[in-house]
């Protein structure tokens, strides 16, 4: 009973984890990415379609990831090129990728329908993906020279463009690495962890990973702890019999995780995180760089 | 890097020559007009202009932000173009800011490495940290590289900013103000190290402003830059600050600005032993006491950071006081709000005229109402009175020679001095009791320093008490009647103006200790 | 780029005129529609045909233009609840969620009443009425203010937080509707209970009362943001929270404000929507969807870059594109959620546009520089300029 649960929430906390990871390292570069949503509800929708149609997983991951990919290439052109206020061209990703992932899913609304995807020990082979990118992540971005630029652009863009460094061109690779894995996330949720397409059906996940990765501080590592625990609370949220029974509603026991969003967010900005690690949020998350 | 380009270096030979370097923007402004300008190996070369001259354009060419429209530089006698910063870079000249580009929150070693095209990769901090370690000790420059950036004073962010060149291989430095937010001892240390520096083949470039003492202090020559041409390059040996001074200007001219004998009249502020914390949380201010009469410019010398806009902030009301008092003409005002401060006329003019002193994408008329949005003279029933802004935005215009398309133009078009004179205006026309003046002349050209410093004066002889926070001594001199060094956050002194001299606020503000005059 | 001799270049506006506003912004509204037409195409169907559907029912049915007038005054409604946070430079995207708890405490108090067992229920609606209006509006506020004061006292991001609130609020509304809850339908139906026929709001010419609130509060916003002191002060908060604060101005207070008086405004678009509506009456089943409409409230709001006179004319065009899709997509066997697609393809070529407001095209000699940002470069500027 409770082995299955306990497993079950690694496989939320694993799409969390790749959805954060993205944002985390889209945020060290000094864009903000609020439209993680949009993307996720892309990557969900175009790879659930494509692997329907395609009778393929490997097409409709690829394909997820794809248009994740390209969603957050639009994301930079905007944000990074046109220098459109990062968090209007966010607000403008999540609402395009609600609207027309609404329309181009309801045709396909209902089950996948194919083969579940095998797992290793119990859970998806992604989670033990999860694990690794989580720790390559922290490796690049503290111990080599890609995330002391990446981190320099994202605290002080113009030091870093005199110190030889293409400000542009990076922040288009961490925006497009975000949104590749907002992309993937939203996949690997529409394929494997809720393969039935419905309306709106991420349910926030895309704006819980952008909490997540304020309350990470942005390290990897933490954003990792952070998804096991909203991985564990989804699914208690879904189950609440594990821990009571017939008290409350269904529908009041769902609304926990969104609650606890909060509650987290808050904990954060109280005076005792903001003294301890106020100091990690990149010094120019948000503002568009214009070189001198 | 091309390696061959700076081998064999002989003493006194020319590194970089630039000549015939012309610079027209789109405007029609011409900066640069035929510069000619040289470098040797082992030599000091300052080059001297005001704001305004041209100084900025031509450093930003001799380091590939601009490329000029005619004329060209040569490395050691090779034509060479410059297409960007790092293309300069790679070229061997390195650039010490004078607004310090370093990470803050990375660690001096990480600062120095970054975008060091020999970290390729995986970072070796071990091998990295030798090198630097080696190439400092051989500068005599000591420092720690795993300390944070922002944990370090002015000078050693800028010894900081001086290894990261060295380390790039530069063999020419641009330093650009080089002494201007340094105290008296980082000043001392600067000069040994850029003398050690010039021992080994390498060649110097500092542009400044109007420190003359320095330049005849460091230079082995000076060319002075006067409208976008060099008037002249001289042998520093062979000259004097007098004719410096003319070159420079152009005139014989000295600040004129006088300041009446004048008696002071009733306490307006007292502050008692009134500590505060710095946005990091750490001590800003500590036990500040004093007390200012109507009439009375109180001068707030030091070096910026040590407690002076936190200072001014607890005045305003801005920032929360740990412990103490305030006081407003016997009222307690410790915890009272922002707007009360103002009903009561504590006027304020912020050293940050464009984030906190002004609203960019507001009118003029919009930014002239910050001060005013609250006066019934201007609210009618919840309705602010644009009609009456208007004209009072217009008479601050032409009272302040401002030049602005007129009161509906947006704040960022004008330029810094402009904008200074609006924010003034706006202050002044409350007619406040007290105002508290943050670097008000700090990046004007001379004509609006000059007009700032005569509004204050003339503020004063109405009976408005000031504080004035300068960087500039001669500034603080020159205008206040009691003068209050501080560092560290502490004021080490409350020195009447006959009493101080440049000497004396010149120690006390780099936490030296005096004989103690005026209490 | 390099056309010639010339360079085109974006140079930046310092200013920007209501008229070219205007023009920006219909121009993006055009070019989300030729954009839009891609939609059509793909699904084989003349994009003039599908326009001519889509406003031809909205427009020149008589039935049409009814569903859109009430769909108008929602939008109009939830436009002005996101803009108000928005002139404070705050992302009020909590619309749906305001809307539910609206839409719950107006039916709180016909509950109160005995309004669900009793659909014949005989009670004054001079007094009852506006008990619900005020219901709907306080509860709205109340919870944006959560937003606004989390923001306030923790600077927690207000985006985040409306988010998470929608779904909350719609798990509450579930959770009152459905499975047995308090409001639910007595008979069965996973719906809201109906109003009683005594409290539906009064109805000219199939428009409701409502129209009135749409009316008052575009004048009433267009004055607060032009004239008034606290608009101002919000603007001014909204441009530079820094500037404010030394101008005295209550920072720490704003976020609650705006988003109490946004909420509230979220809640009279609910009491409107479920309780006003000809032909609604109650919170229906797929209440989340009427709730997710609520976001077309953001995109009106954009497009008239805050002002609410401006985003009036917006917000019909999308009351339009919203009925007049719905009738299309029958019609023309496309998917559901046509609706939802055009507003999302305008969003993101209105993202697009938002640069034309900031910059401007311009041409250029070749090898001609405009001076680098820095106090030093214009003075240089003006030294050098004054001596020609």
């Amino acid at each position: 009973m409770l082995l299955p649960f306990f497993l079950r929430s690694l496989e939320a906390a694993m799409i969390f984890t790749f959805a954060g990871l993205g944002e985390l390292v889209n945020q060290r570069s000094g864009v903000l990415n609020v439209g993680i949503e949009g993307m996720m509800l892309f990557g969900a929708t175009v790879g659930f379609i494509v692997a329907q149609s395609s009778g393929s997983y490997v097409a409709g991951f690829l394909a997820g990831a794809a248009v994740g990919l390209l969603l957050g290439l639009l994301h930079a052109f905007f944000s990074i090129t046109l220098r459109v206020d990062q968090v209007v061209s966010g607000m403008g990703i999540w609402i395009f990728g609600f609207g027309v992932t609404t329309y181009l899913g309801a045709p396909h609304a209902g089950p996948l329908g194919m083969e579940r995807l095998q797992t290793l020990f119990g859970i998806s082979p992604f989670v033990y993906v999860a694990v690794a990118l989580t720790l390559v992540t922290w490796f690049v971005l503290q111990r080599t020279s890609l995330g002391l630029a990446l981190r320099a652009a994202g605290e002080t863009p113009a030091v870093a463009e005199v110190s030889g460094i293409n400000v542009t061109r990076l922040r288009y690779l961490a925006t497009a690495f975000g949104g590749l894995m907002g992309g993937f996330a939203g996949a690997l949720y529409a394929l494997y962890y809720n393969p039935v397409w419905n309306y709106n059906f991420i349910m926030g996940w895309g704006f819980i990973s952008l909490a997540l990765v304020f309350f990470s501080m942005w390290n990897p590592v933490v954003l990792f702890g952070g998804a096991v625990l909203f991985g564990l609370l989804w699914q208690l949220s879904l189950n609440p019999e594990l821990l009571a029974v017939g008290v409350l509603s269904r529908y009041l026991w769902r609304t926990t995780p969104f609650i606890a969003t909060m509650l987290i967010l808050v904990v954060i900005s109280t005076g005792w995180f903001r003294r301890r690690w106020g100091a990690a949020r990149p010094q120019a998350l948000g503002q568009p760089y214009i070189k001198e | 890097m091309d390696t061959d380009l700076w081998a064999n270096i002989q003493p006194g030979e020319e590194l970089l020559a630039a000549r015939g370097i012309t610079k027209r923007f789109a405007n029609g402004v011409l900066a640069n007009d035929h510069v000619d300008f040289d470098i040797r190996a082992q030599e000091v070369h300052a080059l001297l202009g005001e704001n305004g001259a041209g100084k900025t354009t031509l450093m930003n060419i001799l380091f590939g932000y601009l490329q000029p429209d005619e004329g060209q530089i040569y490395l050691r006698g090779r034509p060479v173009r410059f297409n960007s910063p790092q293309d300069a870079l790679r070229h061997g000249i390195g650039m010490v800011h004078q607004y310090r580009k370093l990470v803050p929150a990375h660690t001096v070693l990480e600062n120095i490495i970054l975008g060091h095209p020999k970290a390729r990769g995986v970072i070796n901090e071990r091998r990295a940290a030798e090198e630097i370690a080696a190439l400092a000790e051989s500068y005599g420059f000591r420092i720690d590289l795993k300390a944070y950036v922002w944990q370090l004073t002015e000078g050693e962010r800028q010894v900081v900013e001086i290894i990261k060149a060295l380390y790039r291989g530069a063999h020419i430095l641009i330093m650009d103000e080089p002494t201007s937010a340094l105290t008296p001892t980082e000043t001392e240390q600067l000069l040994q190290a850029i003398e050690r520096m010039t021992s080994s083949n390498l060649g110097v470039v500092p542009f400044i402003t109007h420190k003359l003492p320095v330049v005849l202090r460091i230079s082995h020559r000076v060319s002075i830059l006067r409208r976008g041409r060099i008037v002249a390059t001289l042998k520093t040996a062979e000259t004097n600050e007098r004719e410096l001074a003319r070159l420079l200007v152009g005139r014989d001219v000295i600040f004129d600005v006088k300041k009446p004998p004048q008696e002071p009249g009733e306490p307006v502020l007292e502050l008692q032993n009134v500590s505060a914390l710095s946005d990091k949380g750490t001590p800003a201010l500590r036990d500040v006491s004093f007390t200012l009469r109507e009439g009375q410019i109180l001068g707030i010398a030091g070096v910026l950071g040590n407690g002076q806009h936190e200072l001014a902030e607890v005045i305003a009301g801005l920032r929360p006081v740990e412990s103490g008092r305030i006081l407003f003409r016997g009222q307690d005002i410790t915890r009272a709000p922002v707007l009360e401060r103002w009903r009561m006329g504590i006027g304020y003019t912020p050293a940050e005229r464009t984030e906190v002193g002004s609203i960019p994408d507001f009118s003029l008329v919009e930014n002239v109402a910050l001060n005013h949005f609250w006066d019934r003279q201007y609210v009618r029933s919840g309705f602010l009175d644009y009609g009456r802004l208007r004209s009072l935005t217009r008479n601050i215009l032409d009272e302040f020679k401002v030049v602005a398309a007129g009161p509906e133009a947006r704040g960022k078009t004008l330029s810094g001095g402009n904008l200074q004179k609006v924010i003034m205006g706006r202050v002044l026309a409350r007619k406040p009791r007290l105002l508290v003046a943050n670097l008000p002349a700090q990046g004007l050209d001379i004509g609006a320093i000059e007009f700032v410093q005569q509004q204050l004066l003339a503020a004063r002889s109405q009976g408005t008490a000031i504080i004035l926070i300068s960087e500039d001594l001669d500034e603080i001199l020159m205008l206040s009647d009691i003068i209050a060094p501080m560092y560290e956050g502490q004021i080490m002194a409350l020195l009447k103006a006959e009493e101080a001299d440049r000497e004396t606020v010149g120690t006390l503000i780099a936490g030296g200790q005096v004989r103690r005059s005026a209490g | 780029m390099k056309v010639g001799s010339r360079r085109i270049g974006f140079v930046r506006r310092d200013t920007i005129s209501g008229w070219q506003a205007f023009l920006i912004s219909t121009v993006s509204v055009i070019v989300g529609l030729i954009v839009f037409s891609l939609v059509f195409v793909v699904s084989d169907v003349s994009p003039l045909t599908a326009y001519r559907e889509i406003f031809g029912y909205a427009f020149l049915s008589p039935s049409g233009f009814r569903l859109v007038l009430n769909r108008f005054i929602f939008l109009a409604l939830c436009t002005f609840a996101f803009l108000i946070p928005y002139r404070a430079g705050l992302w009020n995207i909590g619309m749906t969620g305001q809307v539910y708890m609206g839409g719950l405490a107006a039916y709180g108090v016909v509950y109160l009443l005995g309004g669900k067992t009793n659909p014949n229920l005989e009670v004054s609606a001079w007094l009852v009425l506006p008990a619900m209006i005020a219901a709907a509006a306080a509860a709205g506020a109340l919870w944006a203010a959560i937003a606004g004061f989390l923001k306030d006292r923790w600077d927690v991001n207000e985006i985040v937080v409306t988010m998470m609130l929608n779904f909350v609020g719609s798990f509450i509304v579930s959770h009152m509707t459905k499975e047995g809850g308090p409001f639910m339908n007595r008979g069965g139906g996973s719906e809201g209970f109906p109003l009683p026929t005594s409290l539906r709001a009064p109805v000219f010419a199939d428009i409701p009362f409502t129209a009135l609130f749409v009316a008052v509060l575009a004048v009433a916003l267009h004055l607060l943001f032009t004239r008034s002191s606290l608009g101002f002060q919000i603007r001014a908060f909204g441009m530079s929270p820094r500037a404010a604060q030394y101008a005295g101005i209550r920072t720490h207070r704003m976020g609650l404000l705006v988003f109490l008086l946004g909420g509230a405004i979220a809640g009279l678009a609910a009491y409107h929507q479920f309780a006003a509506v000809p032909g609604v009456y109650k919170i229906p089943r797929d209440y989340e969807i009427v709730g997710d409409t609520a976001f077309f409230g953001i995109i009106c709001g954009l497009i008239a870059q805050g002002n609410a006179l401006a985003s009036l004319p917006v917000a019909l065009l999308f009351a339009a594109a919203s009925i007049g899709g719905r009738a299309a997509q029958g019609k023309l066997h496309l998917a559901f959620g046509l609706d939802f697609a055009l507003m999302g393809v305008l969003m993101i070529v209105l993202v697009g546009f938002q640069f034309l407001y900031r910059y401007r095209l311009a041409f250029r000699a070749v090898g001609v520089e405009t001076p680098p940002a820095g106090a030093e470069a214009a003075a240089e500027a003006r030294g050098r300029g004054s001596e020609a």
